[in-house]
């Protein structure tokens, strides 16, 4: 059985001018570039306008991929984030308030206990939803691409423009954010912040 | 390893033992850790739940046009792959005629082709078809398509017609009468 080909293949190829490898390369990547772009925007359209300006870059004289500094696909996820970025700023509307109050947390006792436990799983997708698009941009940004889209630590340390330790504390970190989130969701303290306008603090 | 080195560093250079042994060493931290498996759980949950979400047709629409503007694509009709093939050919004979040097006879060709434009007998010198070499064995074709291509000006001297010294032009526009095996049969200059 033949091997389907590697994103790189297609690339050249589309760069050749075979529309059909541009089209398999839009089936295979566009899915998790249009949930990222979702999930860290929470706007379907600015999903959609995302998705389509990282493809159409694809087609730029010069799209700037360099294989030789990252995968396709890690290349695909920066550009996106740039492009998101630049959304952020104008909207400028992208942390909650307080977003030292996520990092002071790391500072109190931990609860251990399960969070999720006494909800139903419709119940726990929702809250963890809610949760993730309250996280701030640098936890968000990595809990979307390593557990919510699955790319691996390296692609998403070169997406993100940081050493992959960097992508692994922040992800762990995320985690604590999301249980701490969780937990005072379900105590019915403090809910999860909901999208408030705010000067950019990243 | 202290605390504070964990969990910046969980993912550093250290091999995962190091991370391991803290974790068995230091309850707060194991706490901790412990505090987001079930996160971790839940987000495979919420991640298969959206695994079917992606963006609408609308945004593949939009970029296969983009893309074909890009790169001048366009799907031809089977008819006109045919012709694109045979004026292929047509250019690549003529020019390889040229470079043999070989001058063929002058007579002209008459040909009948399933195509209106071609659809003529050649009836005077200037107008006339002149045969390629490659087509001295070819048979009288019935099917033959007339395709129009644009030749060096160089073209017309080494088929043995008079170049005309008016036109700055580099290129001449030709038709060549193309066989249905695809092979150049002969050429007719227009300007």
């Amino acid at each position: 059985m033949k091997a389907p080909e590697s994103d790189h293949q297609l690339f050249e190829r589309l760069r050749a001018g075979q529309e059909q490898a541009f089209v398999s390369l839009y089936h295979r990547r566009q899915p998790a570039l249009y949930r990222f772009a979702l999930q860290m925007s929470g706007s379907a359209p600015v999903a959609e306008d995302i998705t389509q300006e990282v493809f159409l870059a694809l087609l730029r004289e010069e799209c700037g991929y360099d294989p030789a500094r990252g995968s396709l696909v890690a290349y695909l996820f920066g550009i996106a984030r740039k492009l998101l970025l630049r959304q952020f700023e104008r909207r400028r509307s992208d942390v909650p308030v307080d977003a030292g109050a996520e990092e002071r947390r790391f500072a109190e006792p931990v609860d251990a206990s399960n969070p999720l436990a006494d909800l139903t799983a419709r119940e726990r997708v929702e809250a963890l939803r809610r949760a993730v698009s309250s996280l701030p941009r640098r936890y968000r940004e990595v809990v979307v691409l390593c557990d919510l889209e699955d790319v691996d630590y390296a692609e998403a340390a070169s997406a993100l423009g940081c050493p992959i330790g960097t992508v692994r504390s922040r992800l762990h970190r995320a985690r604590l954010l999301l249980a701490e989130k969780l937990r005072d969701e379900r105590d019915g303290g403090a809910t999860v912040p909901a999208w408030k306008a705010a000067r950019c603090a990243i | 390893m202290n605390c504070e080195e964990y969990w910046n560093d969980i993912a550093g250079p250290e091999p995962e033992e190091d991370f391991d042994t803290h974790l068995a060493a230091c309850p707060s931290c194991a706490a901790r850790w412990a505090a987001g498996r079930p996160v971790a759980g839940g987000l495979r949950l919420l991640a298969a739940e959206m695994k079917h979400v992606s963006a609408p047709p609308r945004v593949e629409a939009h970029l296969v046009r983009a893309y074909r503007e890009r790169f001048r694509q366009r799907v031809p009709p089977v008819g006109e792959v045919r012709r694109w093939w045979a004026a292929a050919a047509a250019v690549l004979l003529v020019a390889g005629a040229l470079w043999t040097g070989v001058r063929p006879p002058a007579a002209p060709l008459v040909a009948t082709n399933s195509g209106p434009a071609a659809a003529t007998g050649i009836e005077d010198e200037d107008s006339a078809f002149i045969p390629l070499p490659n087509a001295a064995g070819s048979p009288q074709d019935d099917d033959v398509d007339l395709v129009r291509v644009e030749l060096p000006r160089s073209a017309v001297t080494a088929l043995g017609m008079p170049a005309s010294d008016d036109s700055d032009a580099e290129s001449v526009e030709a038709e060549v009468l193309v066989g249905p095996d695809g092979m150049a049969r002969a050429v007719r200059f227009l300007n």
